[in-house]
């Protein structure tokens, strides 16, 4: 039985980091290809950066990974490339079925449309059909909790309603993945737990997850197994009922 | 499995093939649909003439147009159509030209806090962009027909060409935009230079002038520029020309739109994956 909905192998993102003015204008543009012309390349003013390194890893159907790491260790590098915003330069990765990524909550939100508007707007951008939207419509407006202010602009919200509306058009997209970064963090204490839920109400129903958070103890509650990313390489992976999170934690809060 | 076959994609860092791009693009029409959508309400909401400034400026145009050519230049004692029907079709495809190329060549910027988030085909923004011109290209040729009620004047079977130029007008653009919006996320200075070429390329467009009143020596340079034998081929198509179907100018067009759109694809179809590292 094959249930595996991401295999990616060996996935490595390399940025330039150039040690000299970066060539933003035609004329410095046209000065260092005519540089590069007289003497091979112009690699010796820059330096190779990996922000992800040979990352292999397998998440199965109805599993949640979660990513820890600190800031920079390349968990939303991983992220994005999974989600195809950004190319890797090594390795690649097999996906099965319908990934949905929340980098960000109410991408593509517009501050002039209304919040009806944005439901809609906020869904395509997440892939979902307008036919989809329509059915789910009044759920996500139950969940976000602000039937008042549905016809003014968003640009009029206070930025918990803002959030509150986005997370509740993420939380109805149809998906078979979902890649989660930090967007968890939202609301007060009573939206987050109603966010927790629905999340366990979709890895029941076998969406599968990869979720990046700082907050341990919430990642206890939905996630399986954690991967321990330092330095653009997974570092462990490891059950989450295991000690890693803790060891995670000790060291974030420590020297390291 | 429950959900039958489902859909495997493969991220490889390899550029797309342009038939599974185009596949894409479908796929993801409703997010076109949406942009289209938004950007049509906010460009009118808080306004309070509203649509009526889709009218009220290609109008305006005309009319300085007509004053500065028709009057006192007297370009329209030899023409035989009415002369503000004349500059309207050259007006209103000049407009859509000189608002598309660079709306799309903005597009990727200002949209880039989208394309950081989530992925869909880039080339959907600038496209959307040039659509929603378009429509309000469409909705300019409202004038045109109230100037030909105004002068009693009905177009002959030549206005079957009319959709064709439109298309045309279309490629042109789209492919120009295209090419543009990548080029500008990688060298700002394109966002300079592009509105200063624009206003050098109004004098160079018979836009308030028709091409024969040019001296014909220099006829078949100025036919280099696309928008030349789109125009021309326009006031055939609508005001019944007296000079004969532009040929020459609309096959140099022809050709030169076609060559722009594969080259604008190809440019489009290379750079697309690494748009926002670049940015």
């Amino acid at each position: 039985m094959n249930d595996i909905v991401i295999d990616a192998s060996g996935l490595g993102k390399r940025y330039r980091l150039s040690h000299k003015t970066r060539a933003d204008s035609l004329k410095l543009w046209a000065r260092n290809l005519m540089r590069a012309g007289l003497r091979g390349t112009s690699s010796a003013d820059t330096e190779d950066f990996w922000a992800l390194h040979d990352v292999s890893l397998q998440l199965h159907r109805g599993e949640c990974l979660a990513l820890v790491g600190r800031n920079g260790s390349g968990k939303s590098t991983l992220l994005k490339i999974l989600s195809r915003v950004i190319p890797p330069t090594q390795g690649q990765a097999r996906v099965r079925g319908r990934l949905v990524s929340l980098l960000e909550v109410g991408t593509g939100f517009h501050p002039e449309l209304t919040g009806r508007e944005n439901i809609f707007l906020n869904g395509a951008m997440l892939g979902c059909s307008r036919s989809l939207i329509s059915r789910r419509f009044d759920r996500i407006v139950a969940f976000s909790g602000i039937e008042r202010f549905l016809d003014t602009p968003v640009k009029h919200y206070s930025s918990g309603m803002y959030v509150r509306l986005a997370y509740a058009v993420a939380a109805h997209v149809e998906a078979d993945i979902l890649l989660i970064d930090e967007v968890l963090a939202v609301g007060d204490a009573e939206f987050q737990e109603k966010c927790l839920q629905s999340l366990q109400r979709q890895l029941q129903d076998g969406v599968a997850m990869i979720v990046v958070s700082h907050s341990v103890t919430r990642l206890h509650r939905i996630a399986k197994r954690v991967a321990w990313l330092r330095r653009g390489q997974i570092a462990e992976i490891a059950e989450a009922s295991s000690n890693l999170l803790q060891r995670y934690l000790e060291d974030d809060c420590g020297v390291g | 499995m429950t959900s039958g076959r489902p859909h495997v994609s493969l991220i490889d860092g390899l550029p797309p093939r342009f038939g599974a791009y185009c596949c894409e693009l479908w796929e993801f029409r409703q997010v076109a649909v949406m942009l289209i959508q938004r950007d049509l309400i906010v460009r009118f909401r808080q306004t309070f003439f509203g649509l009526a400034w889709l009218l009220f400026k290609p109008l305006m145009l005309m009319l300085v147009l007509f004053f500065a050519f028709g009057f006192l230049a007297g370009f329209d004692r030899n023409s035989a159509a009415p002369y503000p029907l004349t500059i309207f079709c050259g007006v209103l495809p000049w407009y859509l030209f000189t608002n598309a190329v660079p709306d799309a060549m903005n597009s990727l910027l200002s949209q880039m806090h989208i394309m950081q988030k989530t992925y869909f085909p880039r080339a959907i923004i600038p496209l959307a962009v040039v659509i929603v011109d378009g429509i309000e290209f469409f909705v300019a040729w409202l004038l045109f027909v109230l100037g030909c009620i105004w002068y009693g004047y009905v177009p002959g079977w030549q206005v079957v060409l009319f959709p064709v130029l439109c298309l045309q007008l279309f490629l042109l653009v789209a492919s120009i935009g295209l090419w543009l919006s990548v080029l500008n996320v990688r060298f700002r200075d394109v966002g300079n230079l592009v509105p200063f070429l624009m206003t050098i390329a109004f004098f160079v467009t018979p836009v308030g002038y028709t091409l024969n009143q040019i001296p014909s020596e220099w006829q078949l340079l100025c036919s280099m520029n696309p928008l030349v034998g789109i125009i021309e081929g326009l006031r055939w198509s609508l005001l019944d020309g007296a000079s004969g179907f532009p040929l020459v100018s609309w096959a140099l067009s022809t050709i030169i739109t076609l060559l722009a759109s594969v080259l604008a694809v190809r440019q489009f179809l290379a750079v697309e994956r690494f748009l926002v590292d670049l940015a």
